[in-house]
């Protein structure tokens, strides 16, 4: 007679053991989570930090990343390939389709009864570039319809200059714009070589900064904004930063105000003073009912 | 007066049902799987719950199909329904039986429905509730997959009943972003929820799945097992939010926090309160895979 369920199923279980402790680090460490069908992409990223390494064995590397002296710069280096060419345009269409469909109607409707009609986003991090066009284009899409009488910012920041100079020129190859919508090519981009050049249009909405979201005091000018993206930014930093940073984004967003993550970035254990929100395909953090002074 | 309204409707609704030739009758293994598998589980036995399923070989066909897919647990493949009992353990043999039974009650294709959406979603459900249980150390994770699988009862029922009608409802759900019960409410005056019930209730099945089934979108209601029916609801709402959803989107913000009956769920469940849905909701990407492409070996074989 058998009576004991197999407890394990392979979907919750380990396909393989070290990866899944990889997997877990990441997260911890991270925030980033790669679900069992993604866990193959994470050996791939994982493999070519062990042949930079030379190290055979999941097992080993496991230990470059948790005991032995180099563990903090492995760390980063296999952040850096987890997160390599996450950057494009349209990159989480979930998220840009929430962001119109849902979101924009219910900050418009919030923010109706006031005198000025104003919205402002912030893509904190924006590398170089693709994330405050792509918002950039979206909201030029509308000017002449629900946003006609609205006045639309986009304040764009990051640490590294040579990013933001790129982001201002504007030229990106064809890596950065494989997701970008036949539309928005013709109507936004003129070709420069064998590259795409965004127009002045779309660029002249957008005022990039140089900003460090570690800074104890975020930058004036992003006080009072109705949606902050920071996607893949966070992950590099540590517990404490992270939760300045979230504590300053929890400060310089309306009450009625988002903020996205990155895909399968998560806020937990960082901050209780927002909330997960679910959209169809896509999640963000609304701000909770508690004021976050005082509190961790 | 809309006491009256909705009583009324309730009414005509138990009169189509009562006058339906083709009534939904529970799968011939349900009854005796729950029956047999009440008793203390030393005393369960492989052979008579392999006998009870192989009754029906279609079933047990399927049954052998889902036992050797990833979701399941699967190590080695499984040739025979034994087999995969003793690969899996009679309980999670007996779920994909119960499963599958359940879920074949869905008619064919009937204009612009794929059975197919409502499989993944009942099965994707089952599966949600079952990990979810599990993660917040509900009592009986088991009976939260059972609760999950049967939740859309109603779905079924109404696909028999008013197909034309279902699907008026349907297309209004589809077009206008809303959950389907708001626009069966609309539409037919009465939710998959209100003649689920019913079914359960003709069916005899437990009172804790009476109460999942007729008050998944109103967990408020229930009236004694407020727990499990917000569990079903939240993971509902999860798998709705994902791409385990009807076969549409719903544009909608969900904040599982502000449910009612979260309050409920998290007195009976402690880790509630520090939950990681962020975790969770990342995993259902996994479960998405592996239910799309094991409901659809499914249906092509």
């Amino acid at each position: 007679m058998i009576t004991a369920p197999l407890e394990s199923a392979a979907i919750e279980g380990a396909p393989d053991a070290e990866l899944v402790r990889i997997r877990d680090l990441v997260y911890q460490v991270a925030g980033i989570f790669h679900p069992d069908n993604k866990l193959r992409l994470l050996l791939d990223r994982c493999g070519r930090r062990m042949k930079e390494l030379k190290t055979n064995t999941l097992h080993e590397y496991l230990e470059c990343l948790t005991v032995k002296p180099i563990r903090q710069k492995e760390l980063i280096a296999l952040l850096n390939e987890i997160t390599i060419g996450e950057t494009c345009f349209f990159r989480n269409q979930p998220q840009l389709d929430a962001l119109r469909q849902i979101v924009m109607p219910k900050i418009m409707e919030a923010k109706a009864p006031l005198p000025v009609r104003h919205l402002r986003f912030w893509s904190a991090g924006c590398s170089t570039g693709e994330e405050p066009y792509t918002l950039s284009m979206l909201l030029l899409e509308e000017s002449d319809a629900r946003l006609k009488d609205w006045i639309v910012e986009i304040v764009a920041t990051d640490l590294n200059e040579r990013s933001l100079a790129h982001a201002k020129i504007a030229v990106y190859g064809s890596y950065s714009t494989r997701n970008l919508p036949p539309h928005y090519r013709q109507k936004y981009f003129a070709p420069l070589g064998d590259q795409l050049q965004l127009g002045p249009p779309a660029r002249s909405a957008v005022n990039f900064s140089r900003a460090n979201l570690a800074d104890h005091d975020s930058p004036p000018f992003t006080n009072g904004v109705d949606v902050i993206f920071c996607c893949n930014v966070l992950i590099y930093f540590d517990l404490a930063s992270k939760r300045r940073v979230i504590q300053s984004f929890y400060r310089d967003l309306l009450p009625h105000g988002y903020l996205f993550l990155g895909h399968s970035e998560s806020l937990y254990g960082v901050s209780d003073d927002f909330r997960l929100v679910h959209f169809p395909g896509a999640t963000a953090y609304v701000k909770g009912e508690r004021p976050p002074e005082g509190r961790q | 007066m809309i006491v009256t309204t909705a009583a009324a409707n309730k009414e005509s609704l138990l009169k189509r049902l009562d006058g339906m030739r083709q009534i939904p009758t529970i799968p011939a293994v349900l009854a005796p799987l729950l029956h047999y598998l009440e008793q203390p589980v030393e005393q369960v036995d492989v052979h008579t719950v392999a006998d009870l399923i192989a009754q029906d070989k279609s079933l047990a066909a399927q049954c052998l199909q889902m036992a050797n897919s990833p979701l399941f647990g699967r190590s080695q493949k499984a040739e025979s329904l034994r087999g995969a009992i003793v690969g899996l353990g009679i309980h999670r043999v007996s779920d994909i039986a119960m499963s599958c039974s359940v879920l074949n009650l869905l008619p064919a294709k009937n204009g612009g429905i794929d059975p197919i959406v409502f499989w993944e979603h009942s099965l994707g459900c089952a599966l949600v509730c079952r990990r979810f249980a599990r993660k917040i150390n509900f009592a009986d994770p088991g009976k939260a997959y059972l609760a999950g699988l049967l939740h859309d009862l109603g779905v079924i029922v109404n696909l028999w009943a008013l197909p034309q009608e279902f699907r008026g409802a349907y297309e209004v759900a589809r077009e206008e972003g809303i959950p389907l019960h708001e626009a069966e409410q609309k539409v037919l005056g009465f939710t998959h929820c209100d003649s689920g019930g019913l079914l359960a209730e003709r069916w005899e099945l437990p009172p804790d799945l009476v109460e999942v089934v007729a008050y998944h979108h109103a967990p408020q209601q229930s009236v004694n097992h407020t727990a499990l029916v917000t569990l079903v609801e939240l993971s509902d709402l999860l798998c709705r939010m994902t791409g385990l959803n009807y076969g549409y989107v719903e544009k909608r913000q969900v904040n599982l926090l502000e449910e009612p009956g979260f309050a409920a769920l998290a007195r009976q469940c402690p880790p509630l309160k520090n939950f990681d849905w962020a975790r969770l909701t990342f995993e259902l990407d996994s479960y998405m895979d592996e239910v799309h492409t094991l409901v659809r070996s499914i249906y092509r074989s």
